[in-house]
């Protein structure tokens, strides 16, 4: 949600917000997510704010997946033909009605199987907020492991689990892009 | 040095124009689109802009649209000058219809959304008298059998025709043909240029560029002949294809008889 307005904002927003967005988009495709996670934690601290974790690995984890959300949507808008604008101004559309009724509705439906690895990455990349004492699955199976030393038993499990999460996660969204395609 | 018939001749000659091109200049960068180009485009009028590829004839079109900017001379819509602000454009837009070489049907969408998508969108029609008004139009363009269809299930000529139907549903009072059969198989130019053909005899003003010479010559009321951004010669068809008074339109029009 955040990618979306991003995106929206980067095109359509004022003219000062523009580069600023750049620069965002830009800084958060340079980090790895989990500097950002540990930034998100660790910098509050400094100004002695403590961030409950959750809410430092939830914002953490929008502000970076954001970020490539709003390149994909951007990917996706650009690939619609200049024509197809043409001939929803030409109807005397705004250029919101034109992105809401023409563009974006073209453009998610290309970008589909893309947003959906990213859905599958981001939730994969949650197991990253365990250095920050969140209690996700990661951090749940390292507690086990150390506590028990049953170490290759724990990372099956724990494998086990994110398949069995992320892989019908990976099928539906295939789904709903079959029965996307179905309709044109 | 552009010559021109006898105004008496021409169909509502002194109506205000429609449309009216003055001294328009138009540049791609260092490249001259447009070249001082003046026109008028008469009421209940179809004019046919023809010229080699590349000679401005379909940034001209463009450009009466606000599609395209002008970096000279003005364009006039009956009797105001184009607007700048994109609220007015709009208004503007809402009273010409425009058909495109590609078609650019909404693919997303079926034929009778296509069509009704402008009144419902931009007109604030109610769903269902949009779709009434889309039903009639596809009807009248002879497609009432394919309503249901997505464009990508459709011929080349049919999607036009949609598109025919599309510009018709926000009831323009001028019709902005842009090589409408150039993208065509050949046994689909003529279920387009038959459409046209009655639109242009119910009355509708129509700008149209085009390749297609006979259409030009059997329903044109005035021909312009465009090359390198400026008109070389206008006429009634009688005069550009028989009579050619510039050296120019009886080259070009030669080398058409060449491609056979």
């Amino acid at each position: 949600m955040i990618g979306f307005t991003l995106r929206l904002l980067r095109c359509l927003g004022p003219t000062w917000l523009r580069p600023l967005i750049v620069f965002y988009i830009d800084s958060m495709r340079a980090i790895p997510v989990l500097v950002v996670v540990w930034t998100f934690f660790a910098f509050p601290i400094l100004f002695g704010i403590t961030m409950m974790p959750i809410v430092a690995a939830v914002g953490a984890i929008s502000v970076h997946v954001a970020a490539s959300l709003a390149e994909i949507v951007r990917a996706g808008i650009e690939s619609i033909r200049q024509g197809q604008s043409w001939a929803g101004l030409a109807l005397g559309m705004t250029q919101a009605q034109l992105l809401r009724k023409i563009i974006l509705p073209q453009a998610i439906k290309r970008v589909l199987p893309v947003l959906a690895t990213t859905w599958v990455a981001l939730f994969e990349d949650t197991s990253l907020v365990s250095i920050i004492v969140v209690s996700d699955l990661a951090y749940t199976a390292m507690q086990i492991r150390s506590k028990t030393f049953r170490i290759l038993e724990m990372l099956t499990a724990m494998a086990v689990i994110y398949w069995a999460m992320g892989y019908p996660q990976a099928k539906l969204t295939d789904w709903i892009h079959r029965g996307m395609a179905g309709r044109e | 040095m552009t010559r021109t018939s006898d105004p008496g001749t021409r169909k509502n000659a002194d109506a205000v124009p429609r449309i009216a091109f003055k001294d328009v200049r138009k540049s791609f960068g260092t490249i001259r689109v447009l070249d001082g180009v003046s026109m008028r485009v008469n009421p209940g009028e179809v004019l046919c802009i023809i010229g080699p590829s590349g000679s401005g004839k379909s940034t001209l079109l463009k450009c009466a649209n606000a599609l395209e900017p002008i970096q000279g001379g003005r364009i006039v819509f009956d009797g105001a000058t184009l607007p700048s602000r994109a609220d007015d454009i709009r208004k503007v837009r809402q009273r010409m219809g425009m058909v495109f070489q590609s078609f650019e049907l909404f693919p997303h969408m079926t034929a009778l959304e296509n069509v009704a998508v402008g009144p419902a969108t931009v007109l604030g029609l109610d769903r269902a008298r949009a779709r009434d008004r889309a039903v009639a139009l596809l009807d009248k363009v002879g497609l009432a059998d394919k309503h249901a269809q997505y464009p990508s299930a459709l011929s080349g000529g049919q999607q036009q025709r949609v598109a025919i139907a599309r510009a018709l549903a926000m009831e323009p009072e001028v019709m902005l043909f842009d090589e409408p059969a150039s993208a065509l198989d050949p046994e689909t130019i003529g279920e387009v240029l038959n459409v046209m053909k009655r639109l242009a005899d119910e009355g509708m003003t129509m700008l149209v560029v085009t390749h297609e010479m006979n259409f030009a010559r059997r329903v044109a009321d005035w021909v312009v002949v465009i090359d390198h951004g400026q008109i070389v010669e206008e006429g009634v068809p009688g005069q550009i294809f028989d009579a050619a008074r510039e050296a120019r339109t009886r080259d070009f029009l030669s080398h058409l008889e060449w491609r056979g």
